[in-house]
């Protein structure tokens, strides 16, 4: 069975290591390093891979390691091999049960199978993050995992081919650890919001128009941060992760940031899932007993704070107010991030004008709450009608025709669509060259358009559906990511001779540059996995 | 320049008094009246000769005599500029012939739009959160055209600014930065502290970034195809340092 999510894993441990990296000496970034390449492990088969390092330190500092890193939460148990099921299904019951164990890794939409076994997998949390190495509980483990002598054999040779462990190990009465991925994805995933923020209030555009302008500022911007990188002694995606923060740093308001950032922090111990609609209720002491845990903001009053959080909660809201608790809302925060990430690629392939239209349709599409709006002639004229107006959008030609269609029976909800004839005074588009860009737009398939026939004369009324457009540019992004790593492969084999005469030789020149487009294929990569994470894994 | 020529609106003439009309044919005299009576609106020549009843030949020629004798011209109807539209001249063209102020002979005045975009935009700018009637007043106060702008026009400018992610449009909470403006007022606020000059800075995202993001062949680029990442021509555009 194929992973789908740990493939996708893997392209991240360096991230996750830079992350660990961050936080904690070097001795525990091994232990993390060694974790993620084998998978799972014994902590005696850690010590024994640690023995020749120096800076191991004996079976004393690494137990205390692991301790900090479970208490991290970036390391844990490995989850029960053969979870119980309440009700399994017939027949997929066994192979499901086989799977159990390796796919806890993973994440799945919920309502199926895989969910159901995972979350039977998962071991309590006192048992998933407890660090007391005793041997009942590895006992216990181990006799679960013989439960189902039936699956035991096929299930060992899995993991022996998988995490690359002998088979010995699980004979002896252990405790396997393993790194947990879903705690480095929330990390991750807190890092991508703070500098969604920054981005947010920073926004895009320059440039504009179709291929021939694609080496402009962007390029350059990443070719610079390549040029940096390549002069530290730090792996690309270290070095990205720094910028990450320096953009938070210098493009947030920074009162905005640090107490967004100490909302984040107070929130994480509370959240158990990954893919969570917003946090736990926070106080406003809560969070300013966080934002005074630094140094830099020990003097900061309730004073200080209270505005900020006004601010924060106000358009675009990226906090709820509900009571005297604050909500960080998750869920609004990574559309707007997918939104952005979207309305950036129309920006570069259509150009401006195109931008601007986009916009103007998902603005409109939002503008309404669609749930809310009855589509009844009368609720249309009273509510449809005004939204179209508010957009500027709408003529009574059109109001005309969507009440002919509702007549007639017509089910949709007219006024998220907006008319071709009547984008032109709202964007400053000529009324041809609107046509044209709708028209490219649908072809691209970012828009969805629908002809309206009114008597003799008809309507071409555009919308855009972003539940279809995140399908379609993460499917982009996966092929994309693909043709990176491809391109990486088919540079290094092309210039293979450079690299084996190394920077020092006589072609040295040949050499920098084989170097610089590698960093710029693989940070490209990175920066594209942190897209990926924004339309999958959030 | 149209920036410094104002709306037409205000360039309306009173008709004048003593009208060369006295000297019209018949015919002339017909289609004159007939196209008059339009008033700001104009009149398309199949809707004269409709209108008139006159043979076509009768009519082309007494147009054209009433165009030497500058009682009437053709204006450029924005709502379909192929068809040759007549009015008046005393009138000029109204907002749904000539499309309103942001139109110039019957074409989108870019020119005097992108100019206005960025005064609003630096006035934003500089006060970091401004009303409607805050930025109008401002722009009124410059002069920077000889006639003033209407809050209604200001207002198209910045729902633009807005579109271009250039502004955000937000309402006054009435604390803070907002202090000076009643609570849930709309009002328009820069987009960050900005780079140099206050610009915000660009920021492409991470698709938008690559070849593969932009690239009009991505459905039929595969490992091995004709298109592929080994062989792509915008790769090695990109990659060539």
């Amino acid at each position: 069975m194929v992973l789908f999510d740990n493939v996708l894993h893997r392209v991240r441990f360096s991230k996750f290591m830079a992350i660990v990296s961050q936080e904690f000496d070097k001795p525990c970034v091994d232990l993390i390093e060694t974790l993620l390449q084998h998978g799972r492990l014994s902590l005696e088969q850690i010590f024994d891979g640690f023995r020749d390092r120096k800076s191991s330190g004996g079976m004393e500092a690494l137990r205390g390691n692991i301790h900090k890193l479970v208490m991290a939460r970036y390391v844990e148990r490995c989850p029960v091999a053969e979870p119980f099921l309440a009700l399994p299904s017939e027949e997929e019951a066994a192979p499901a049960k086989r799977r159990g164990a390796k796919s806890a890794k993973i994440f799945f939409e919920p309502e199926t199978l895989e969910q159901r076994v995972l979350a039977a997998a998962v071991p309590p949390e006192a048992i998933r993050f407890s660090v007391e190495l005793n041997p009942e509980i590895s006992a216990d483990t181990e006799r679960d995992e013989n439960n189902s002598p039936s699956n035991v054999g096929e299930k060992r040779k899995h993991d022996a081919l998988e995490s690359g462990i002998d088979g010995g190990v699980a004979d002896k009465q252990v405790v396997l650890w393993r790194v947990n991925f879903e705690e480095f994805i929330r990390r991750l995933r807190h890092k991508l919001r703070s500098l969604f923020l920054s981005h947010l209030s920073h926004n895009i555009p320059t440039g504009g128009g179709w291929w021939n302008e694609i080496e402009t500022q962007d390029v350059h911007t990443v070719r610079r941060s390549v040029a940096s990188c390549l002069h530290g002694d730090f792996p690309i995606v270290l070095s990205e992760g720094q910028i990450c923060v320096e953009n938070v740093r210098a493009r947030l308001d920074d009162e905005a940031a640090t107490v967004f950032s100490a909302m984040l922090d107070a929130s994480r111990s509370e959240e158990k899932k990954l893919k969570i609609p917003s946090s736990v209720p926070l106080s406003v002491e809560s969070i300013y007993q966080e934002v005074i845990k630094s140094e830099k903001d020990r003097t900061k009053t309730l004073e200080h704070i209270i505005p900020v959080l006004d601010q924060l909660s106000s358009s675009p809201p990226f906090i709820r107010v509900i009571g005297d608790s604050y909500i960080i809302d998750f869920k609004h925060i990574i559309e707007l991030a997918q939104t952005d990430e979207v309305e950036s690629i129309v920006l570069k392939k259509y150009g401006k004008d195109a931008y601007r239209i986009f916009r103007l349709l998902s603005k409109a599409g939002r503008l309404l709450e669609t749930d809310k709006v009855l589509v009844t002639p009368q609720i249309l004229v009273g509510v449809g009608w005004d939204n179209l107006r508010t957009t500027g959008c709408a003529n009574i030609g059109i109001c005309k025709a969507i009440l002919l269609q509702l007549a007639s029976g017509a089910t949709r909800k007219p006024a998220l669509w907006i008319c071709t004839e009547v984008n032109v005074d709202s964007v400053f588009v000529e009324k041809k060259e609107t046509a044209n860009i709708l028209s490219k737009m649908w072809q691209g398939d970012y828009l969805q358009m629908e002809k309206l026939v009114a008597g003799p004369t008809h309507f071409l009324l555009w919308k855009v559906n972003m539940i279809n457009i995140r399908e379609h540019v993460l499917d982009d992004m996966f092929h994309a990511a693909l043709n990176l790593s491809l391109r990486v492969a088919y540079e290094l084999e092309q210039q293979k001779e450079i690299l084996n005469l190394g920077v020092h030789g006589p072609v040295k020149e040949k050499y920098e540059k084989l170097r610089k487009v590698r960093f710029l294929l693989e940070s490209s990569r990175m920066k594209l996995d942190d897209a990926v994470m924004i339309f999958h894994d959030f | 320049m149209s920036c410094f020529q104002g709306p037409s609106s205000l360039k309306r003439k009173r008709p004048e008094l003593k009208s060369p009309a006295q000297s019209l044919t018949e015919h002339e005299r017909i289609l004159y009246d007939v196209i008059r009576s339009k008033q700001d609106i104009g009149i398309w020549t199949r809707d004269v000769k409709k209108e008139a009843k006159l043979p076509d030949n009768v009519v082309n020629k007494s147009l054209k005599a009433l165009l030497v004798k500058n009682l009437i011209k053709e204006v450029v109807n924005i709502q379909n500029k192929g068809r040759k539209h007549f009015m008046a001249t005393e009138f000029e063209p109204s907002k749904e012939i000539s499309g309103g102020t942001w139109y110039l002979e019957g074409s989108l005045d870019r020119e005097f739009i992108e100019a206005l975009k960025q005064l609003c935009k630096e006035q934003i700018r500089l006060s970091g959160v401004a009303t409607l009637e805050e930025v109008t007043d401002s722009i009124n106060r410059r002069q920077a055209f000889n006639v003033g702008m209407t809050k209604q026009q200001i207002e198209e400018i910045m729902r633009t600014l807005v579109l271009d992610n250039a502004i955000m449009e937000v309402k006054s909470n009435g604390m803070g930065e907002f202090a000076s403006i009643p609570f849930g007022k709309v009002c328009y606020k820069r987009i960050g502290k900005g780079g140099l000059r206050g610009e915000p800075k660009a920021e492409a995202g991470a698709l938008a970034s690559i070849p593969c993001g932009v690239c009009p062949r991505i459905s039929y680029c595969t490992p091995d195809g004709i298109i592929s990442p080994k062989t792509c021509v915008y790769f090695k555009k990109w990659l060539d340092f």
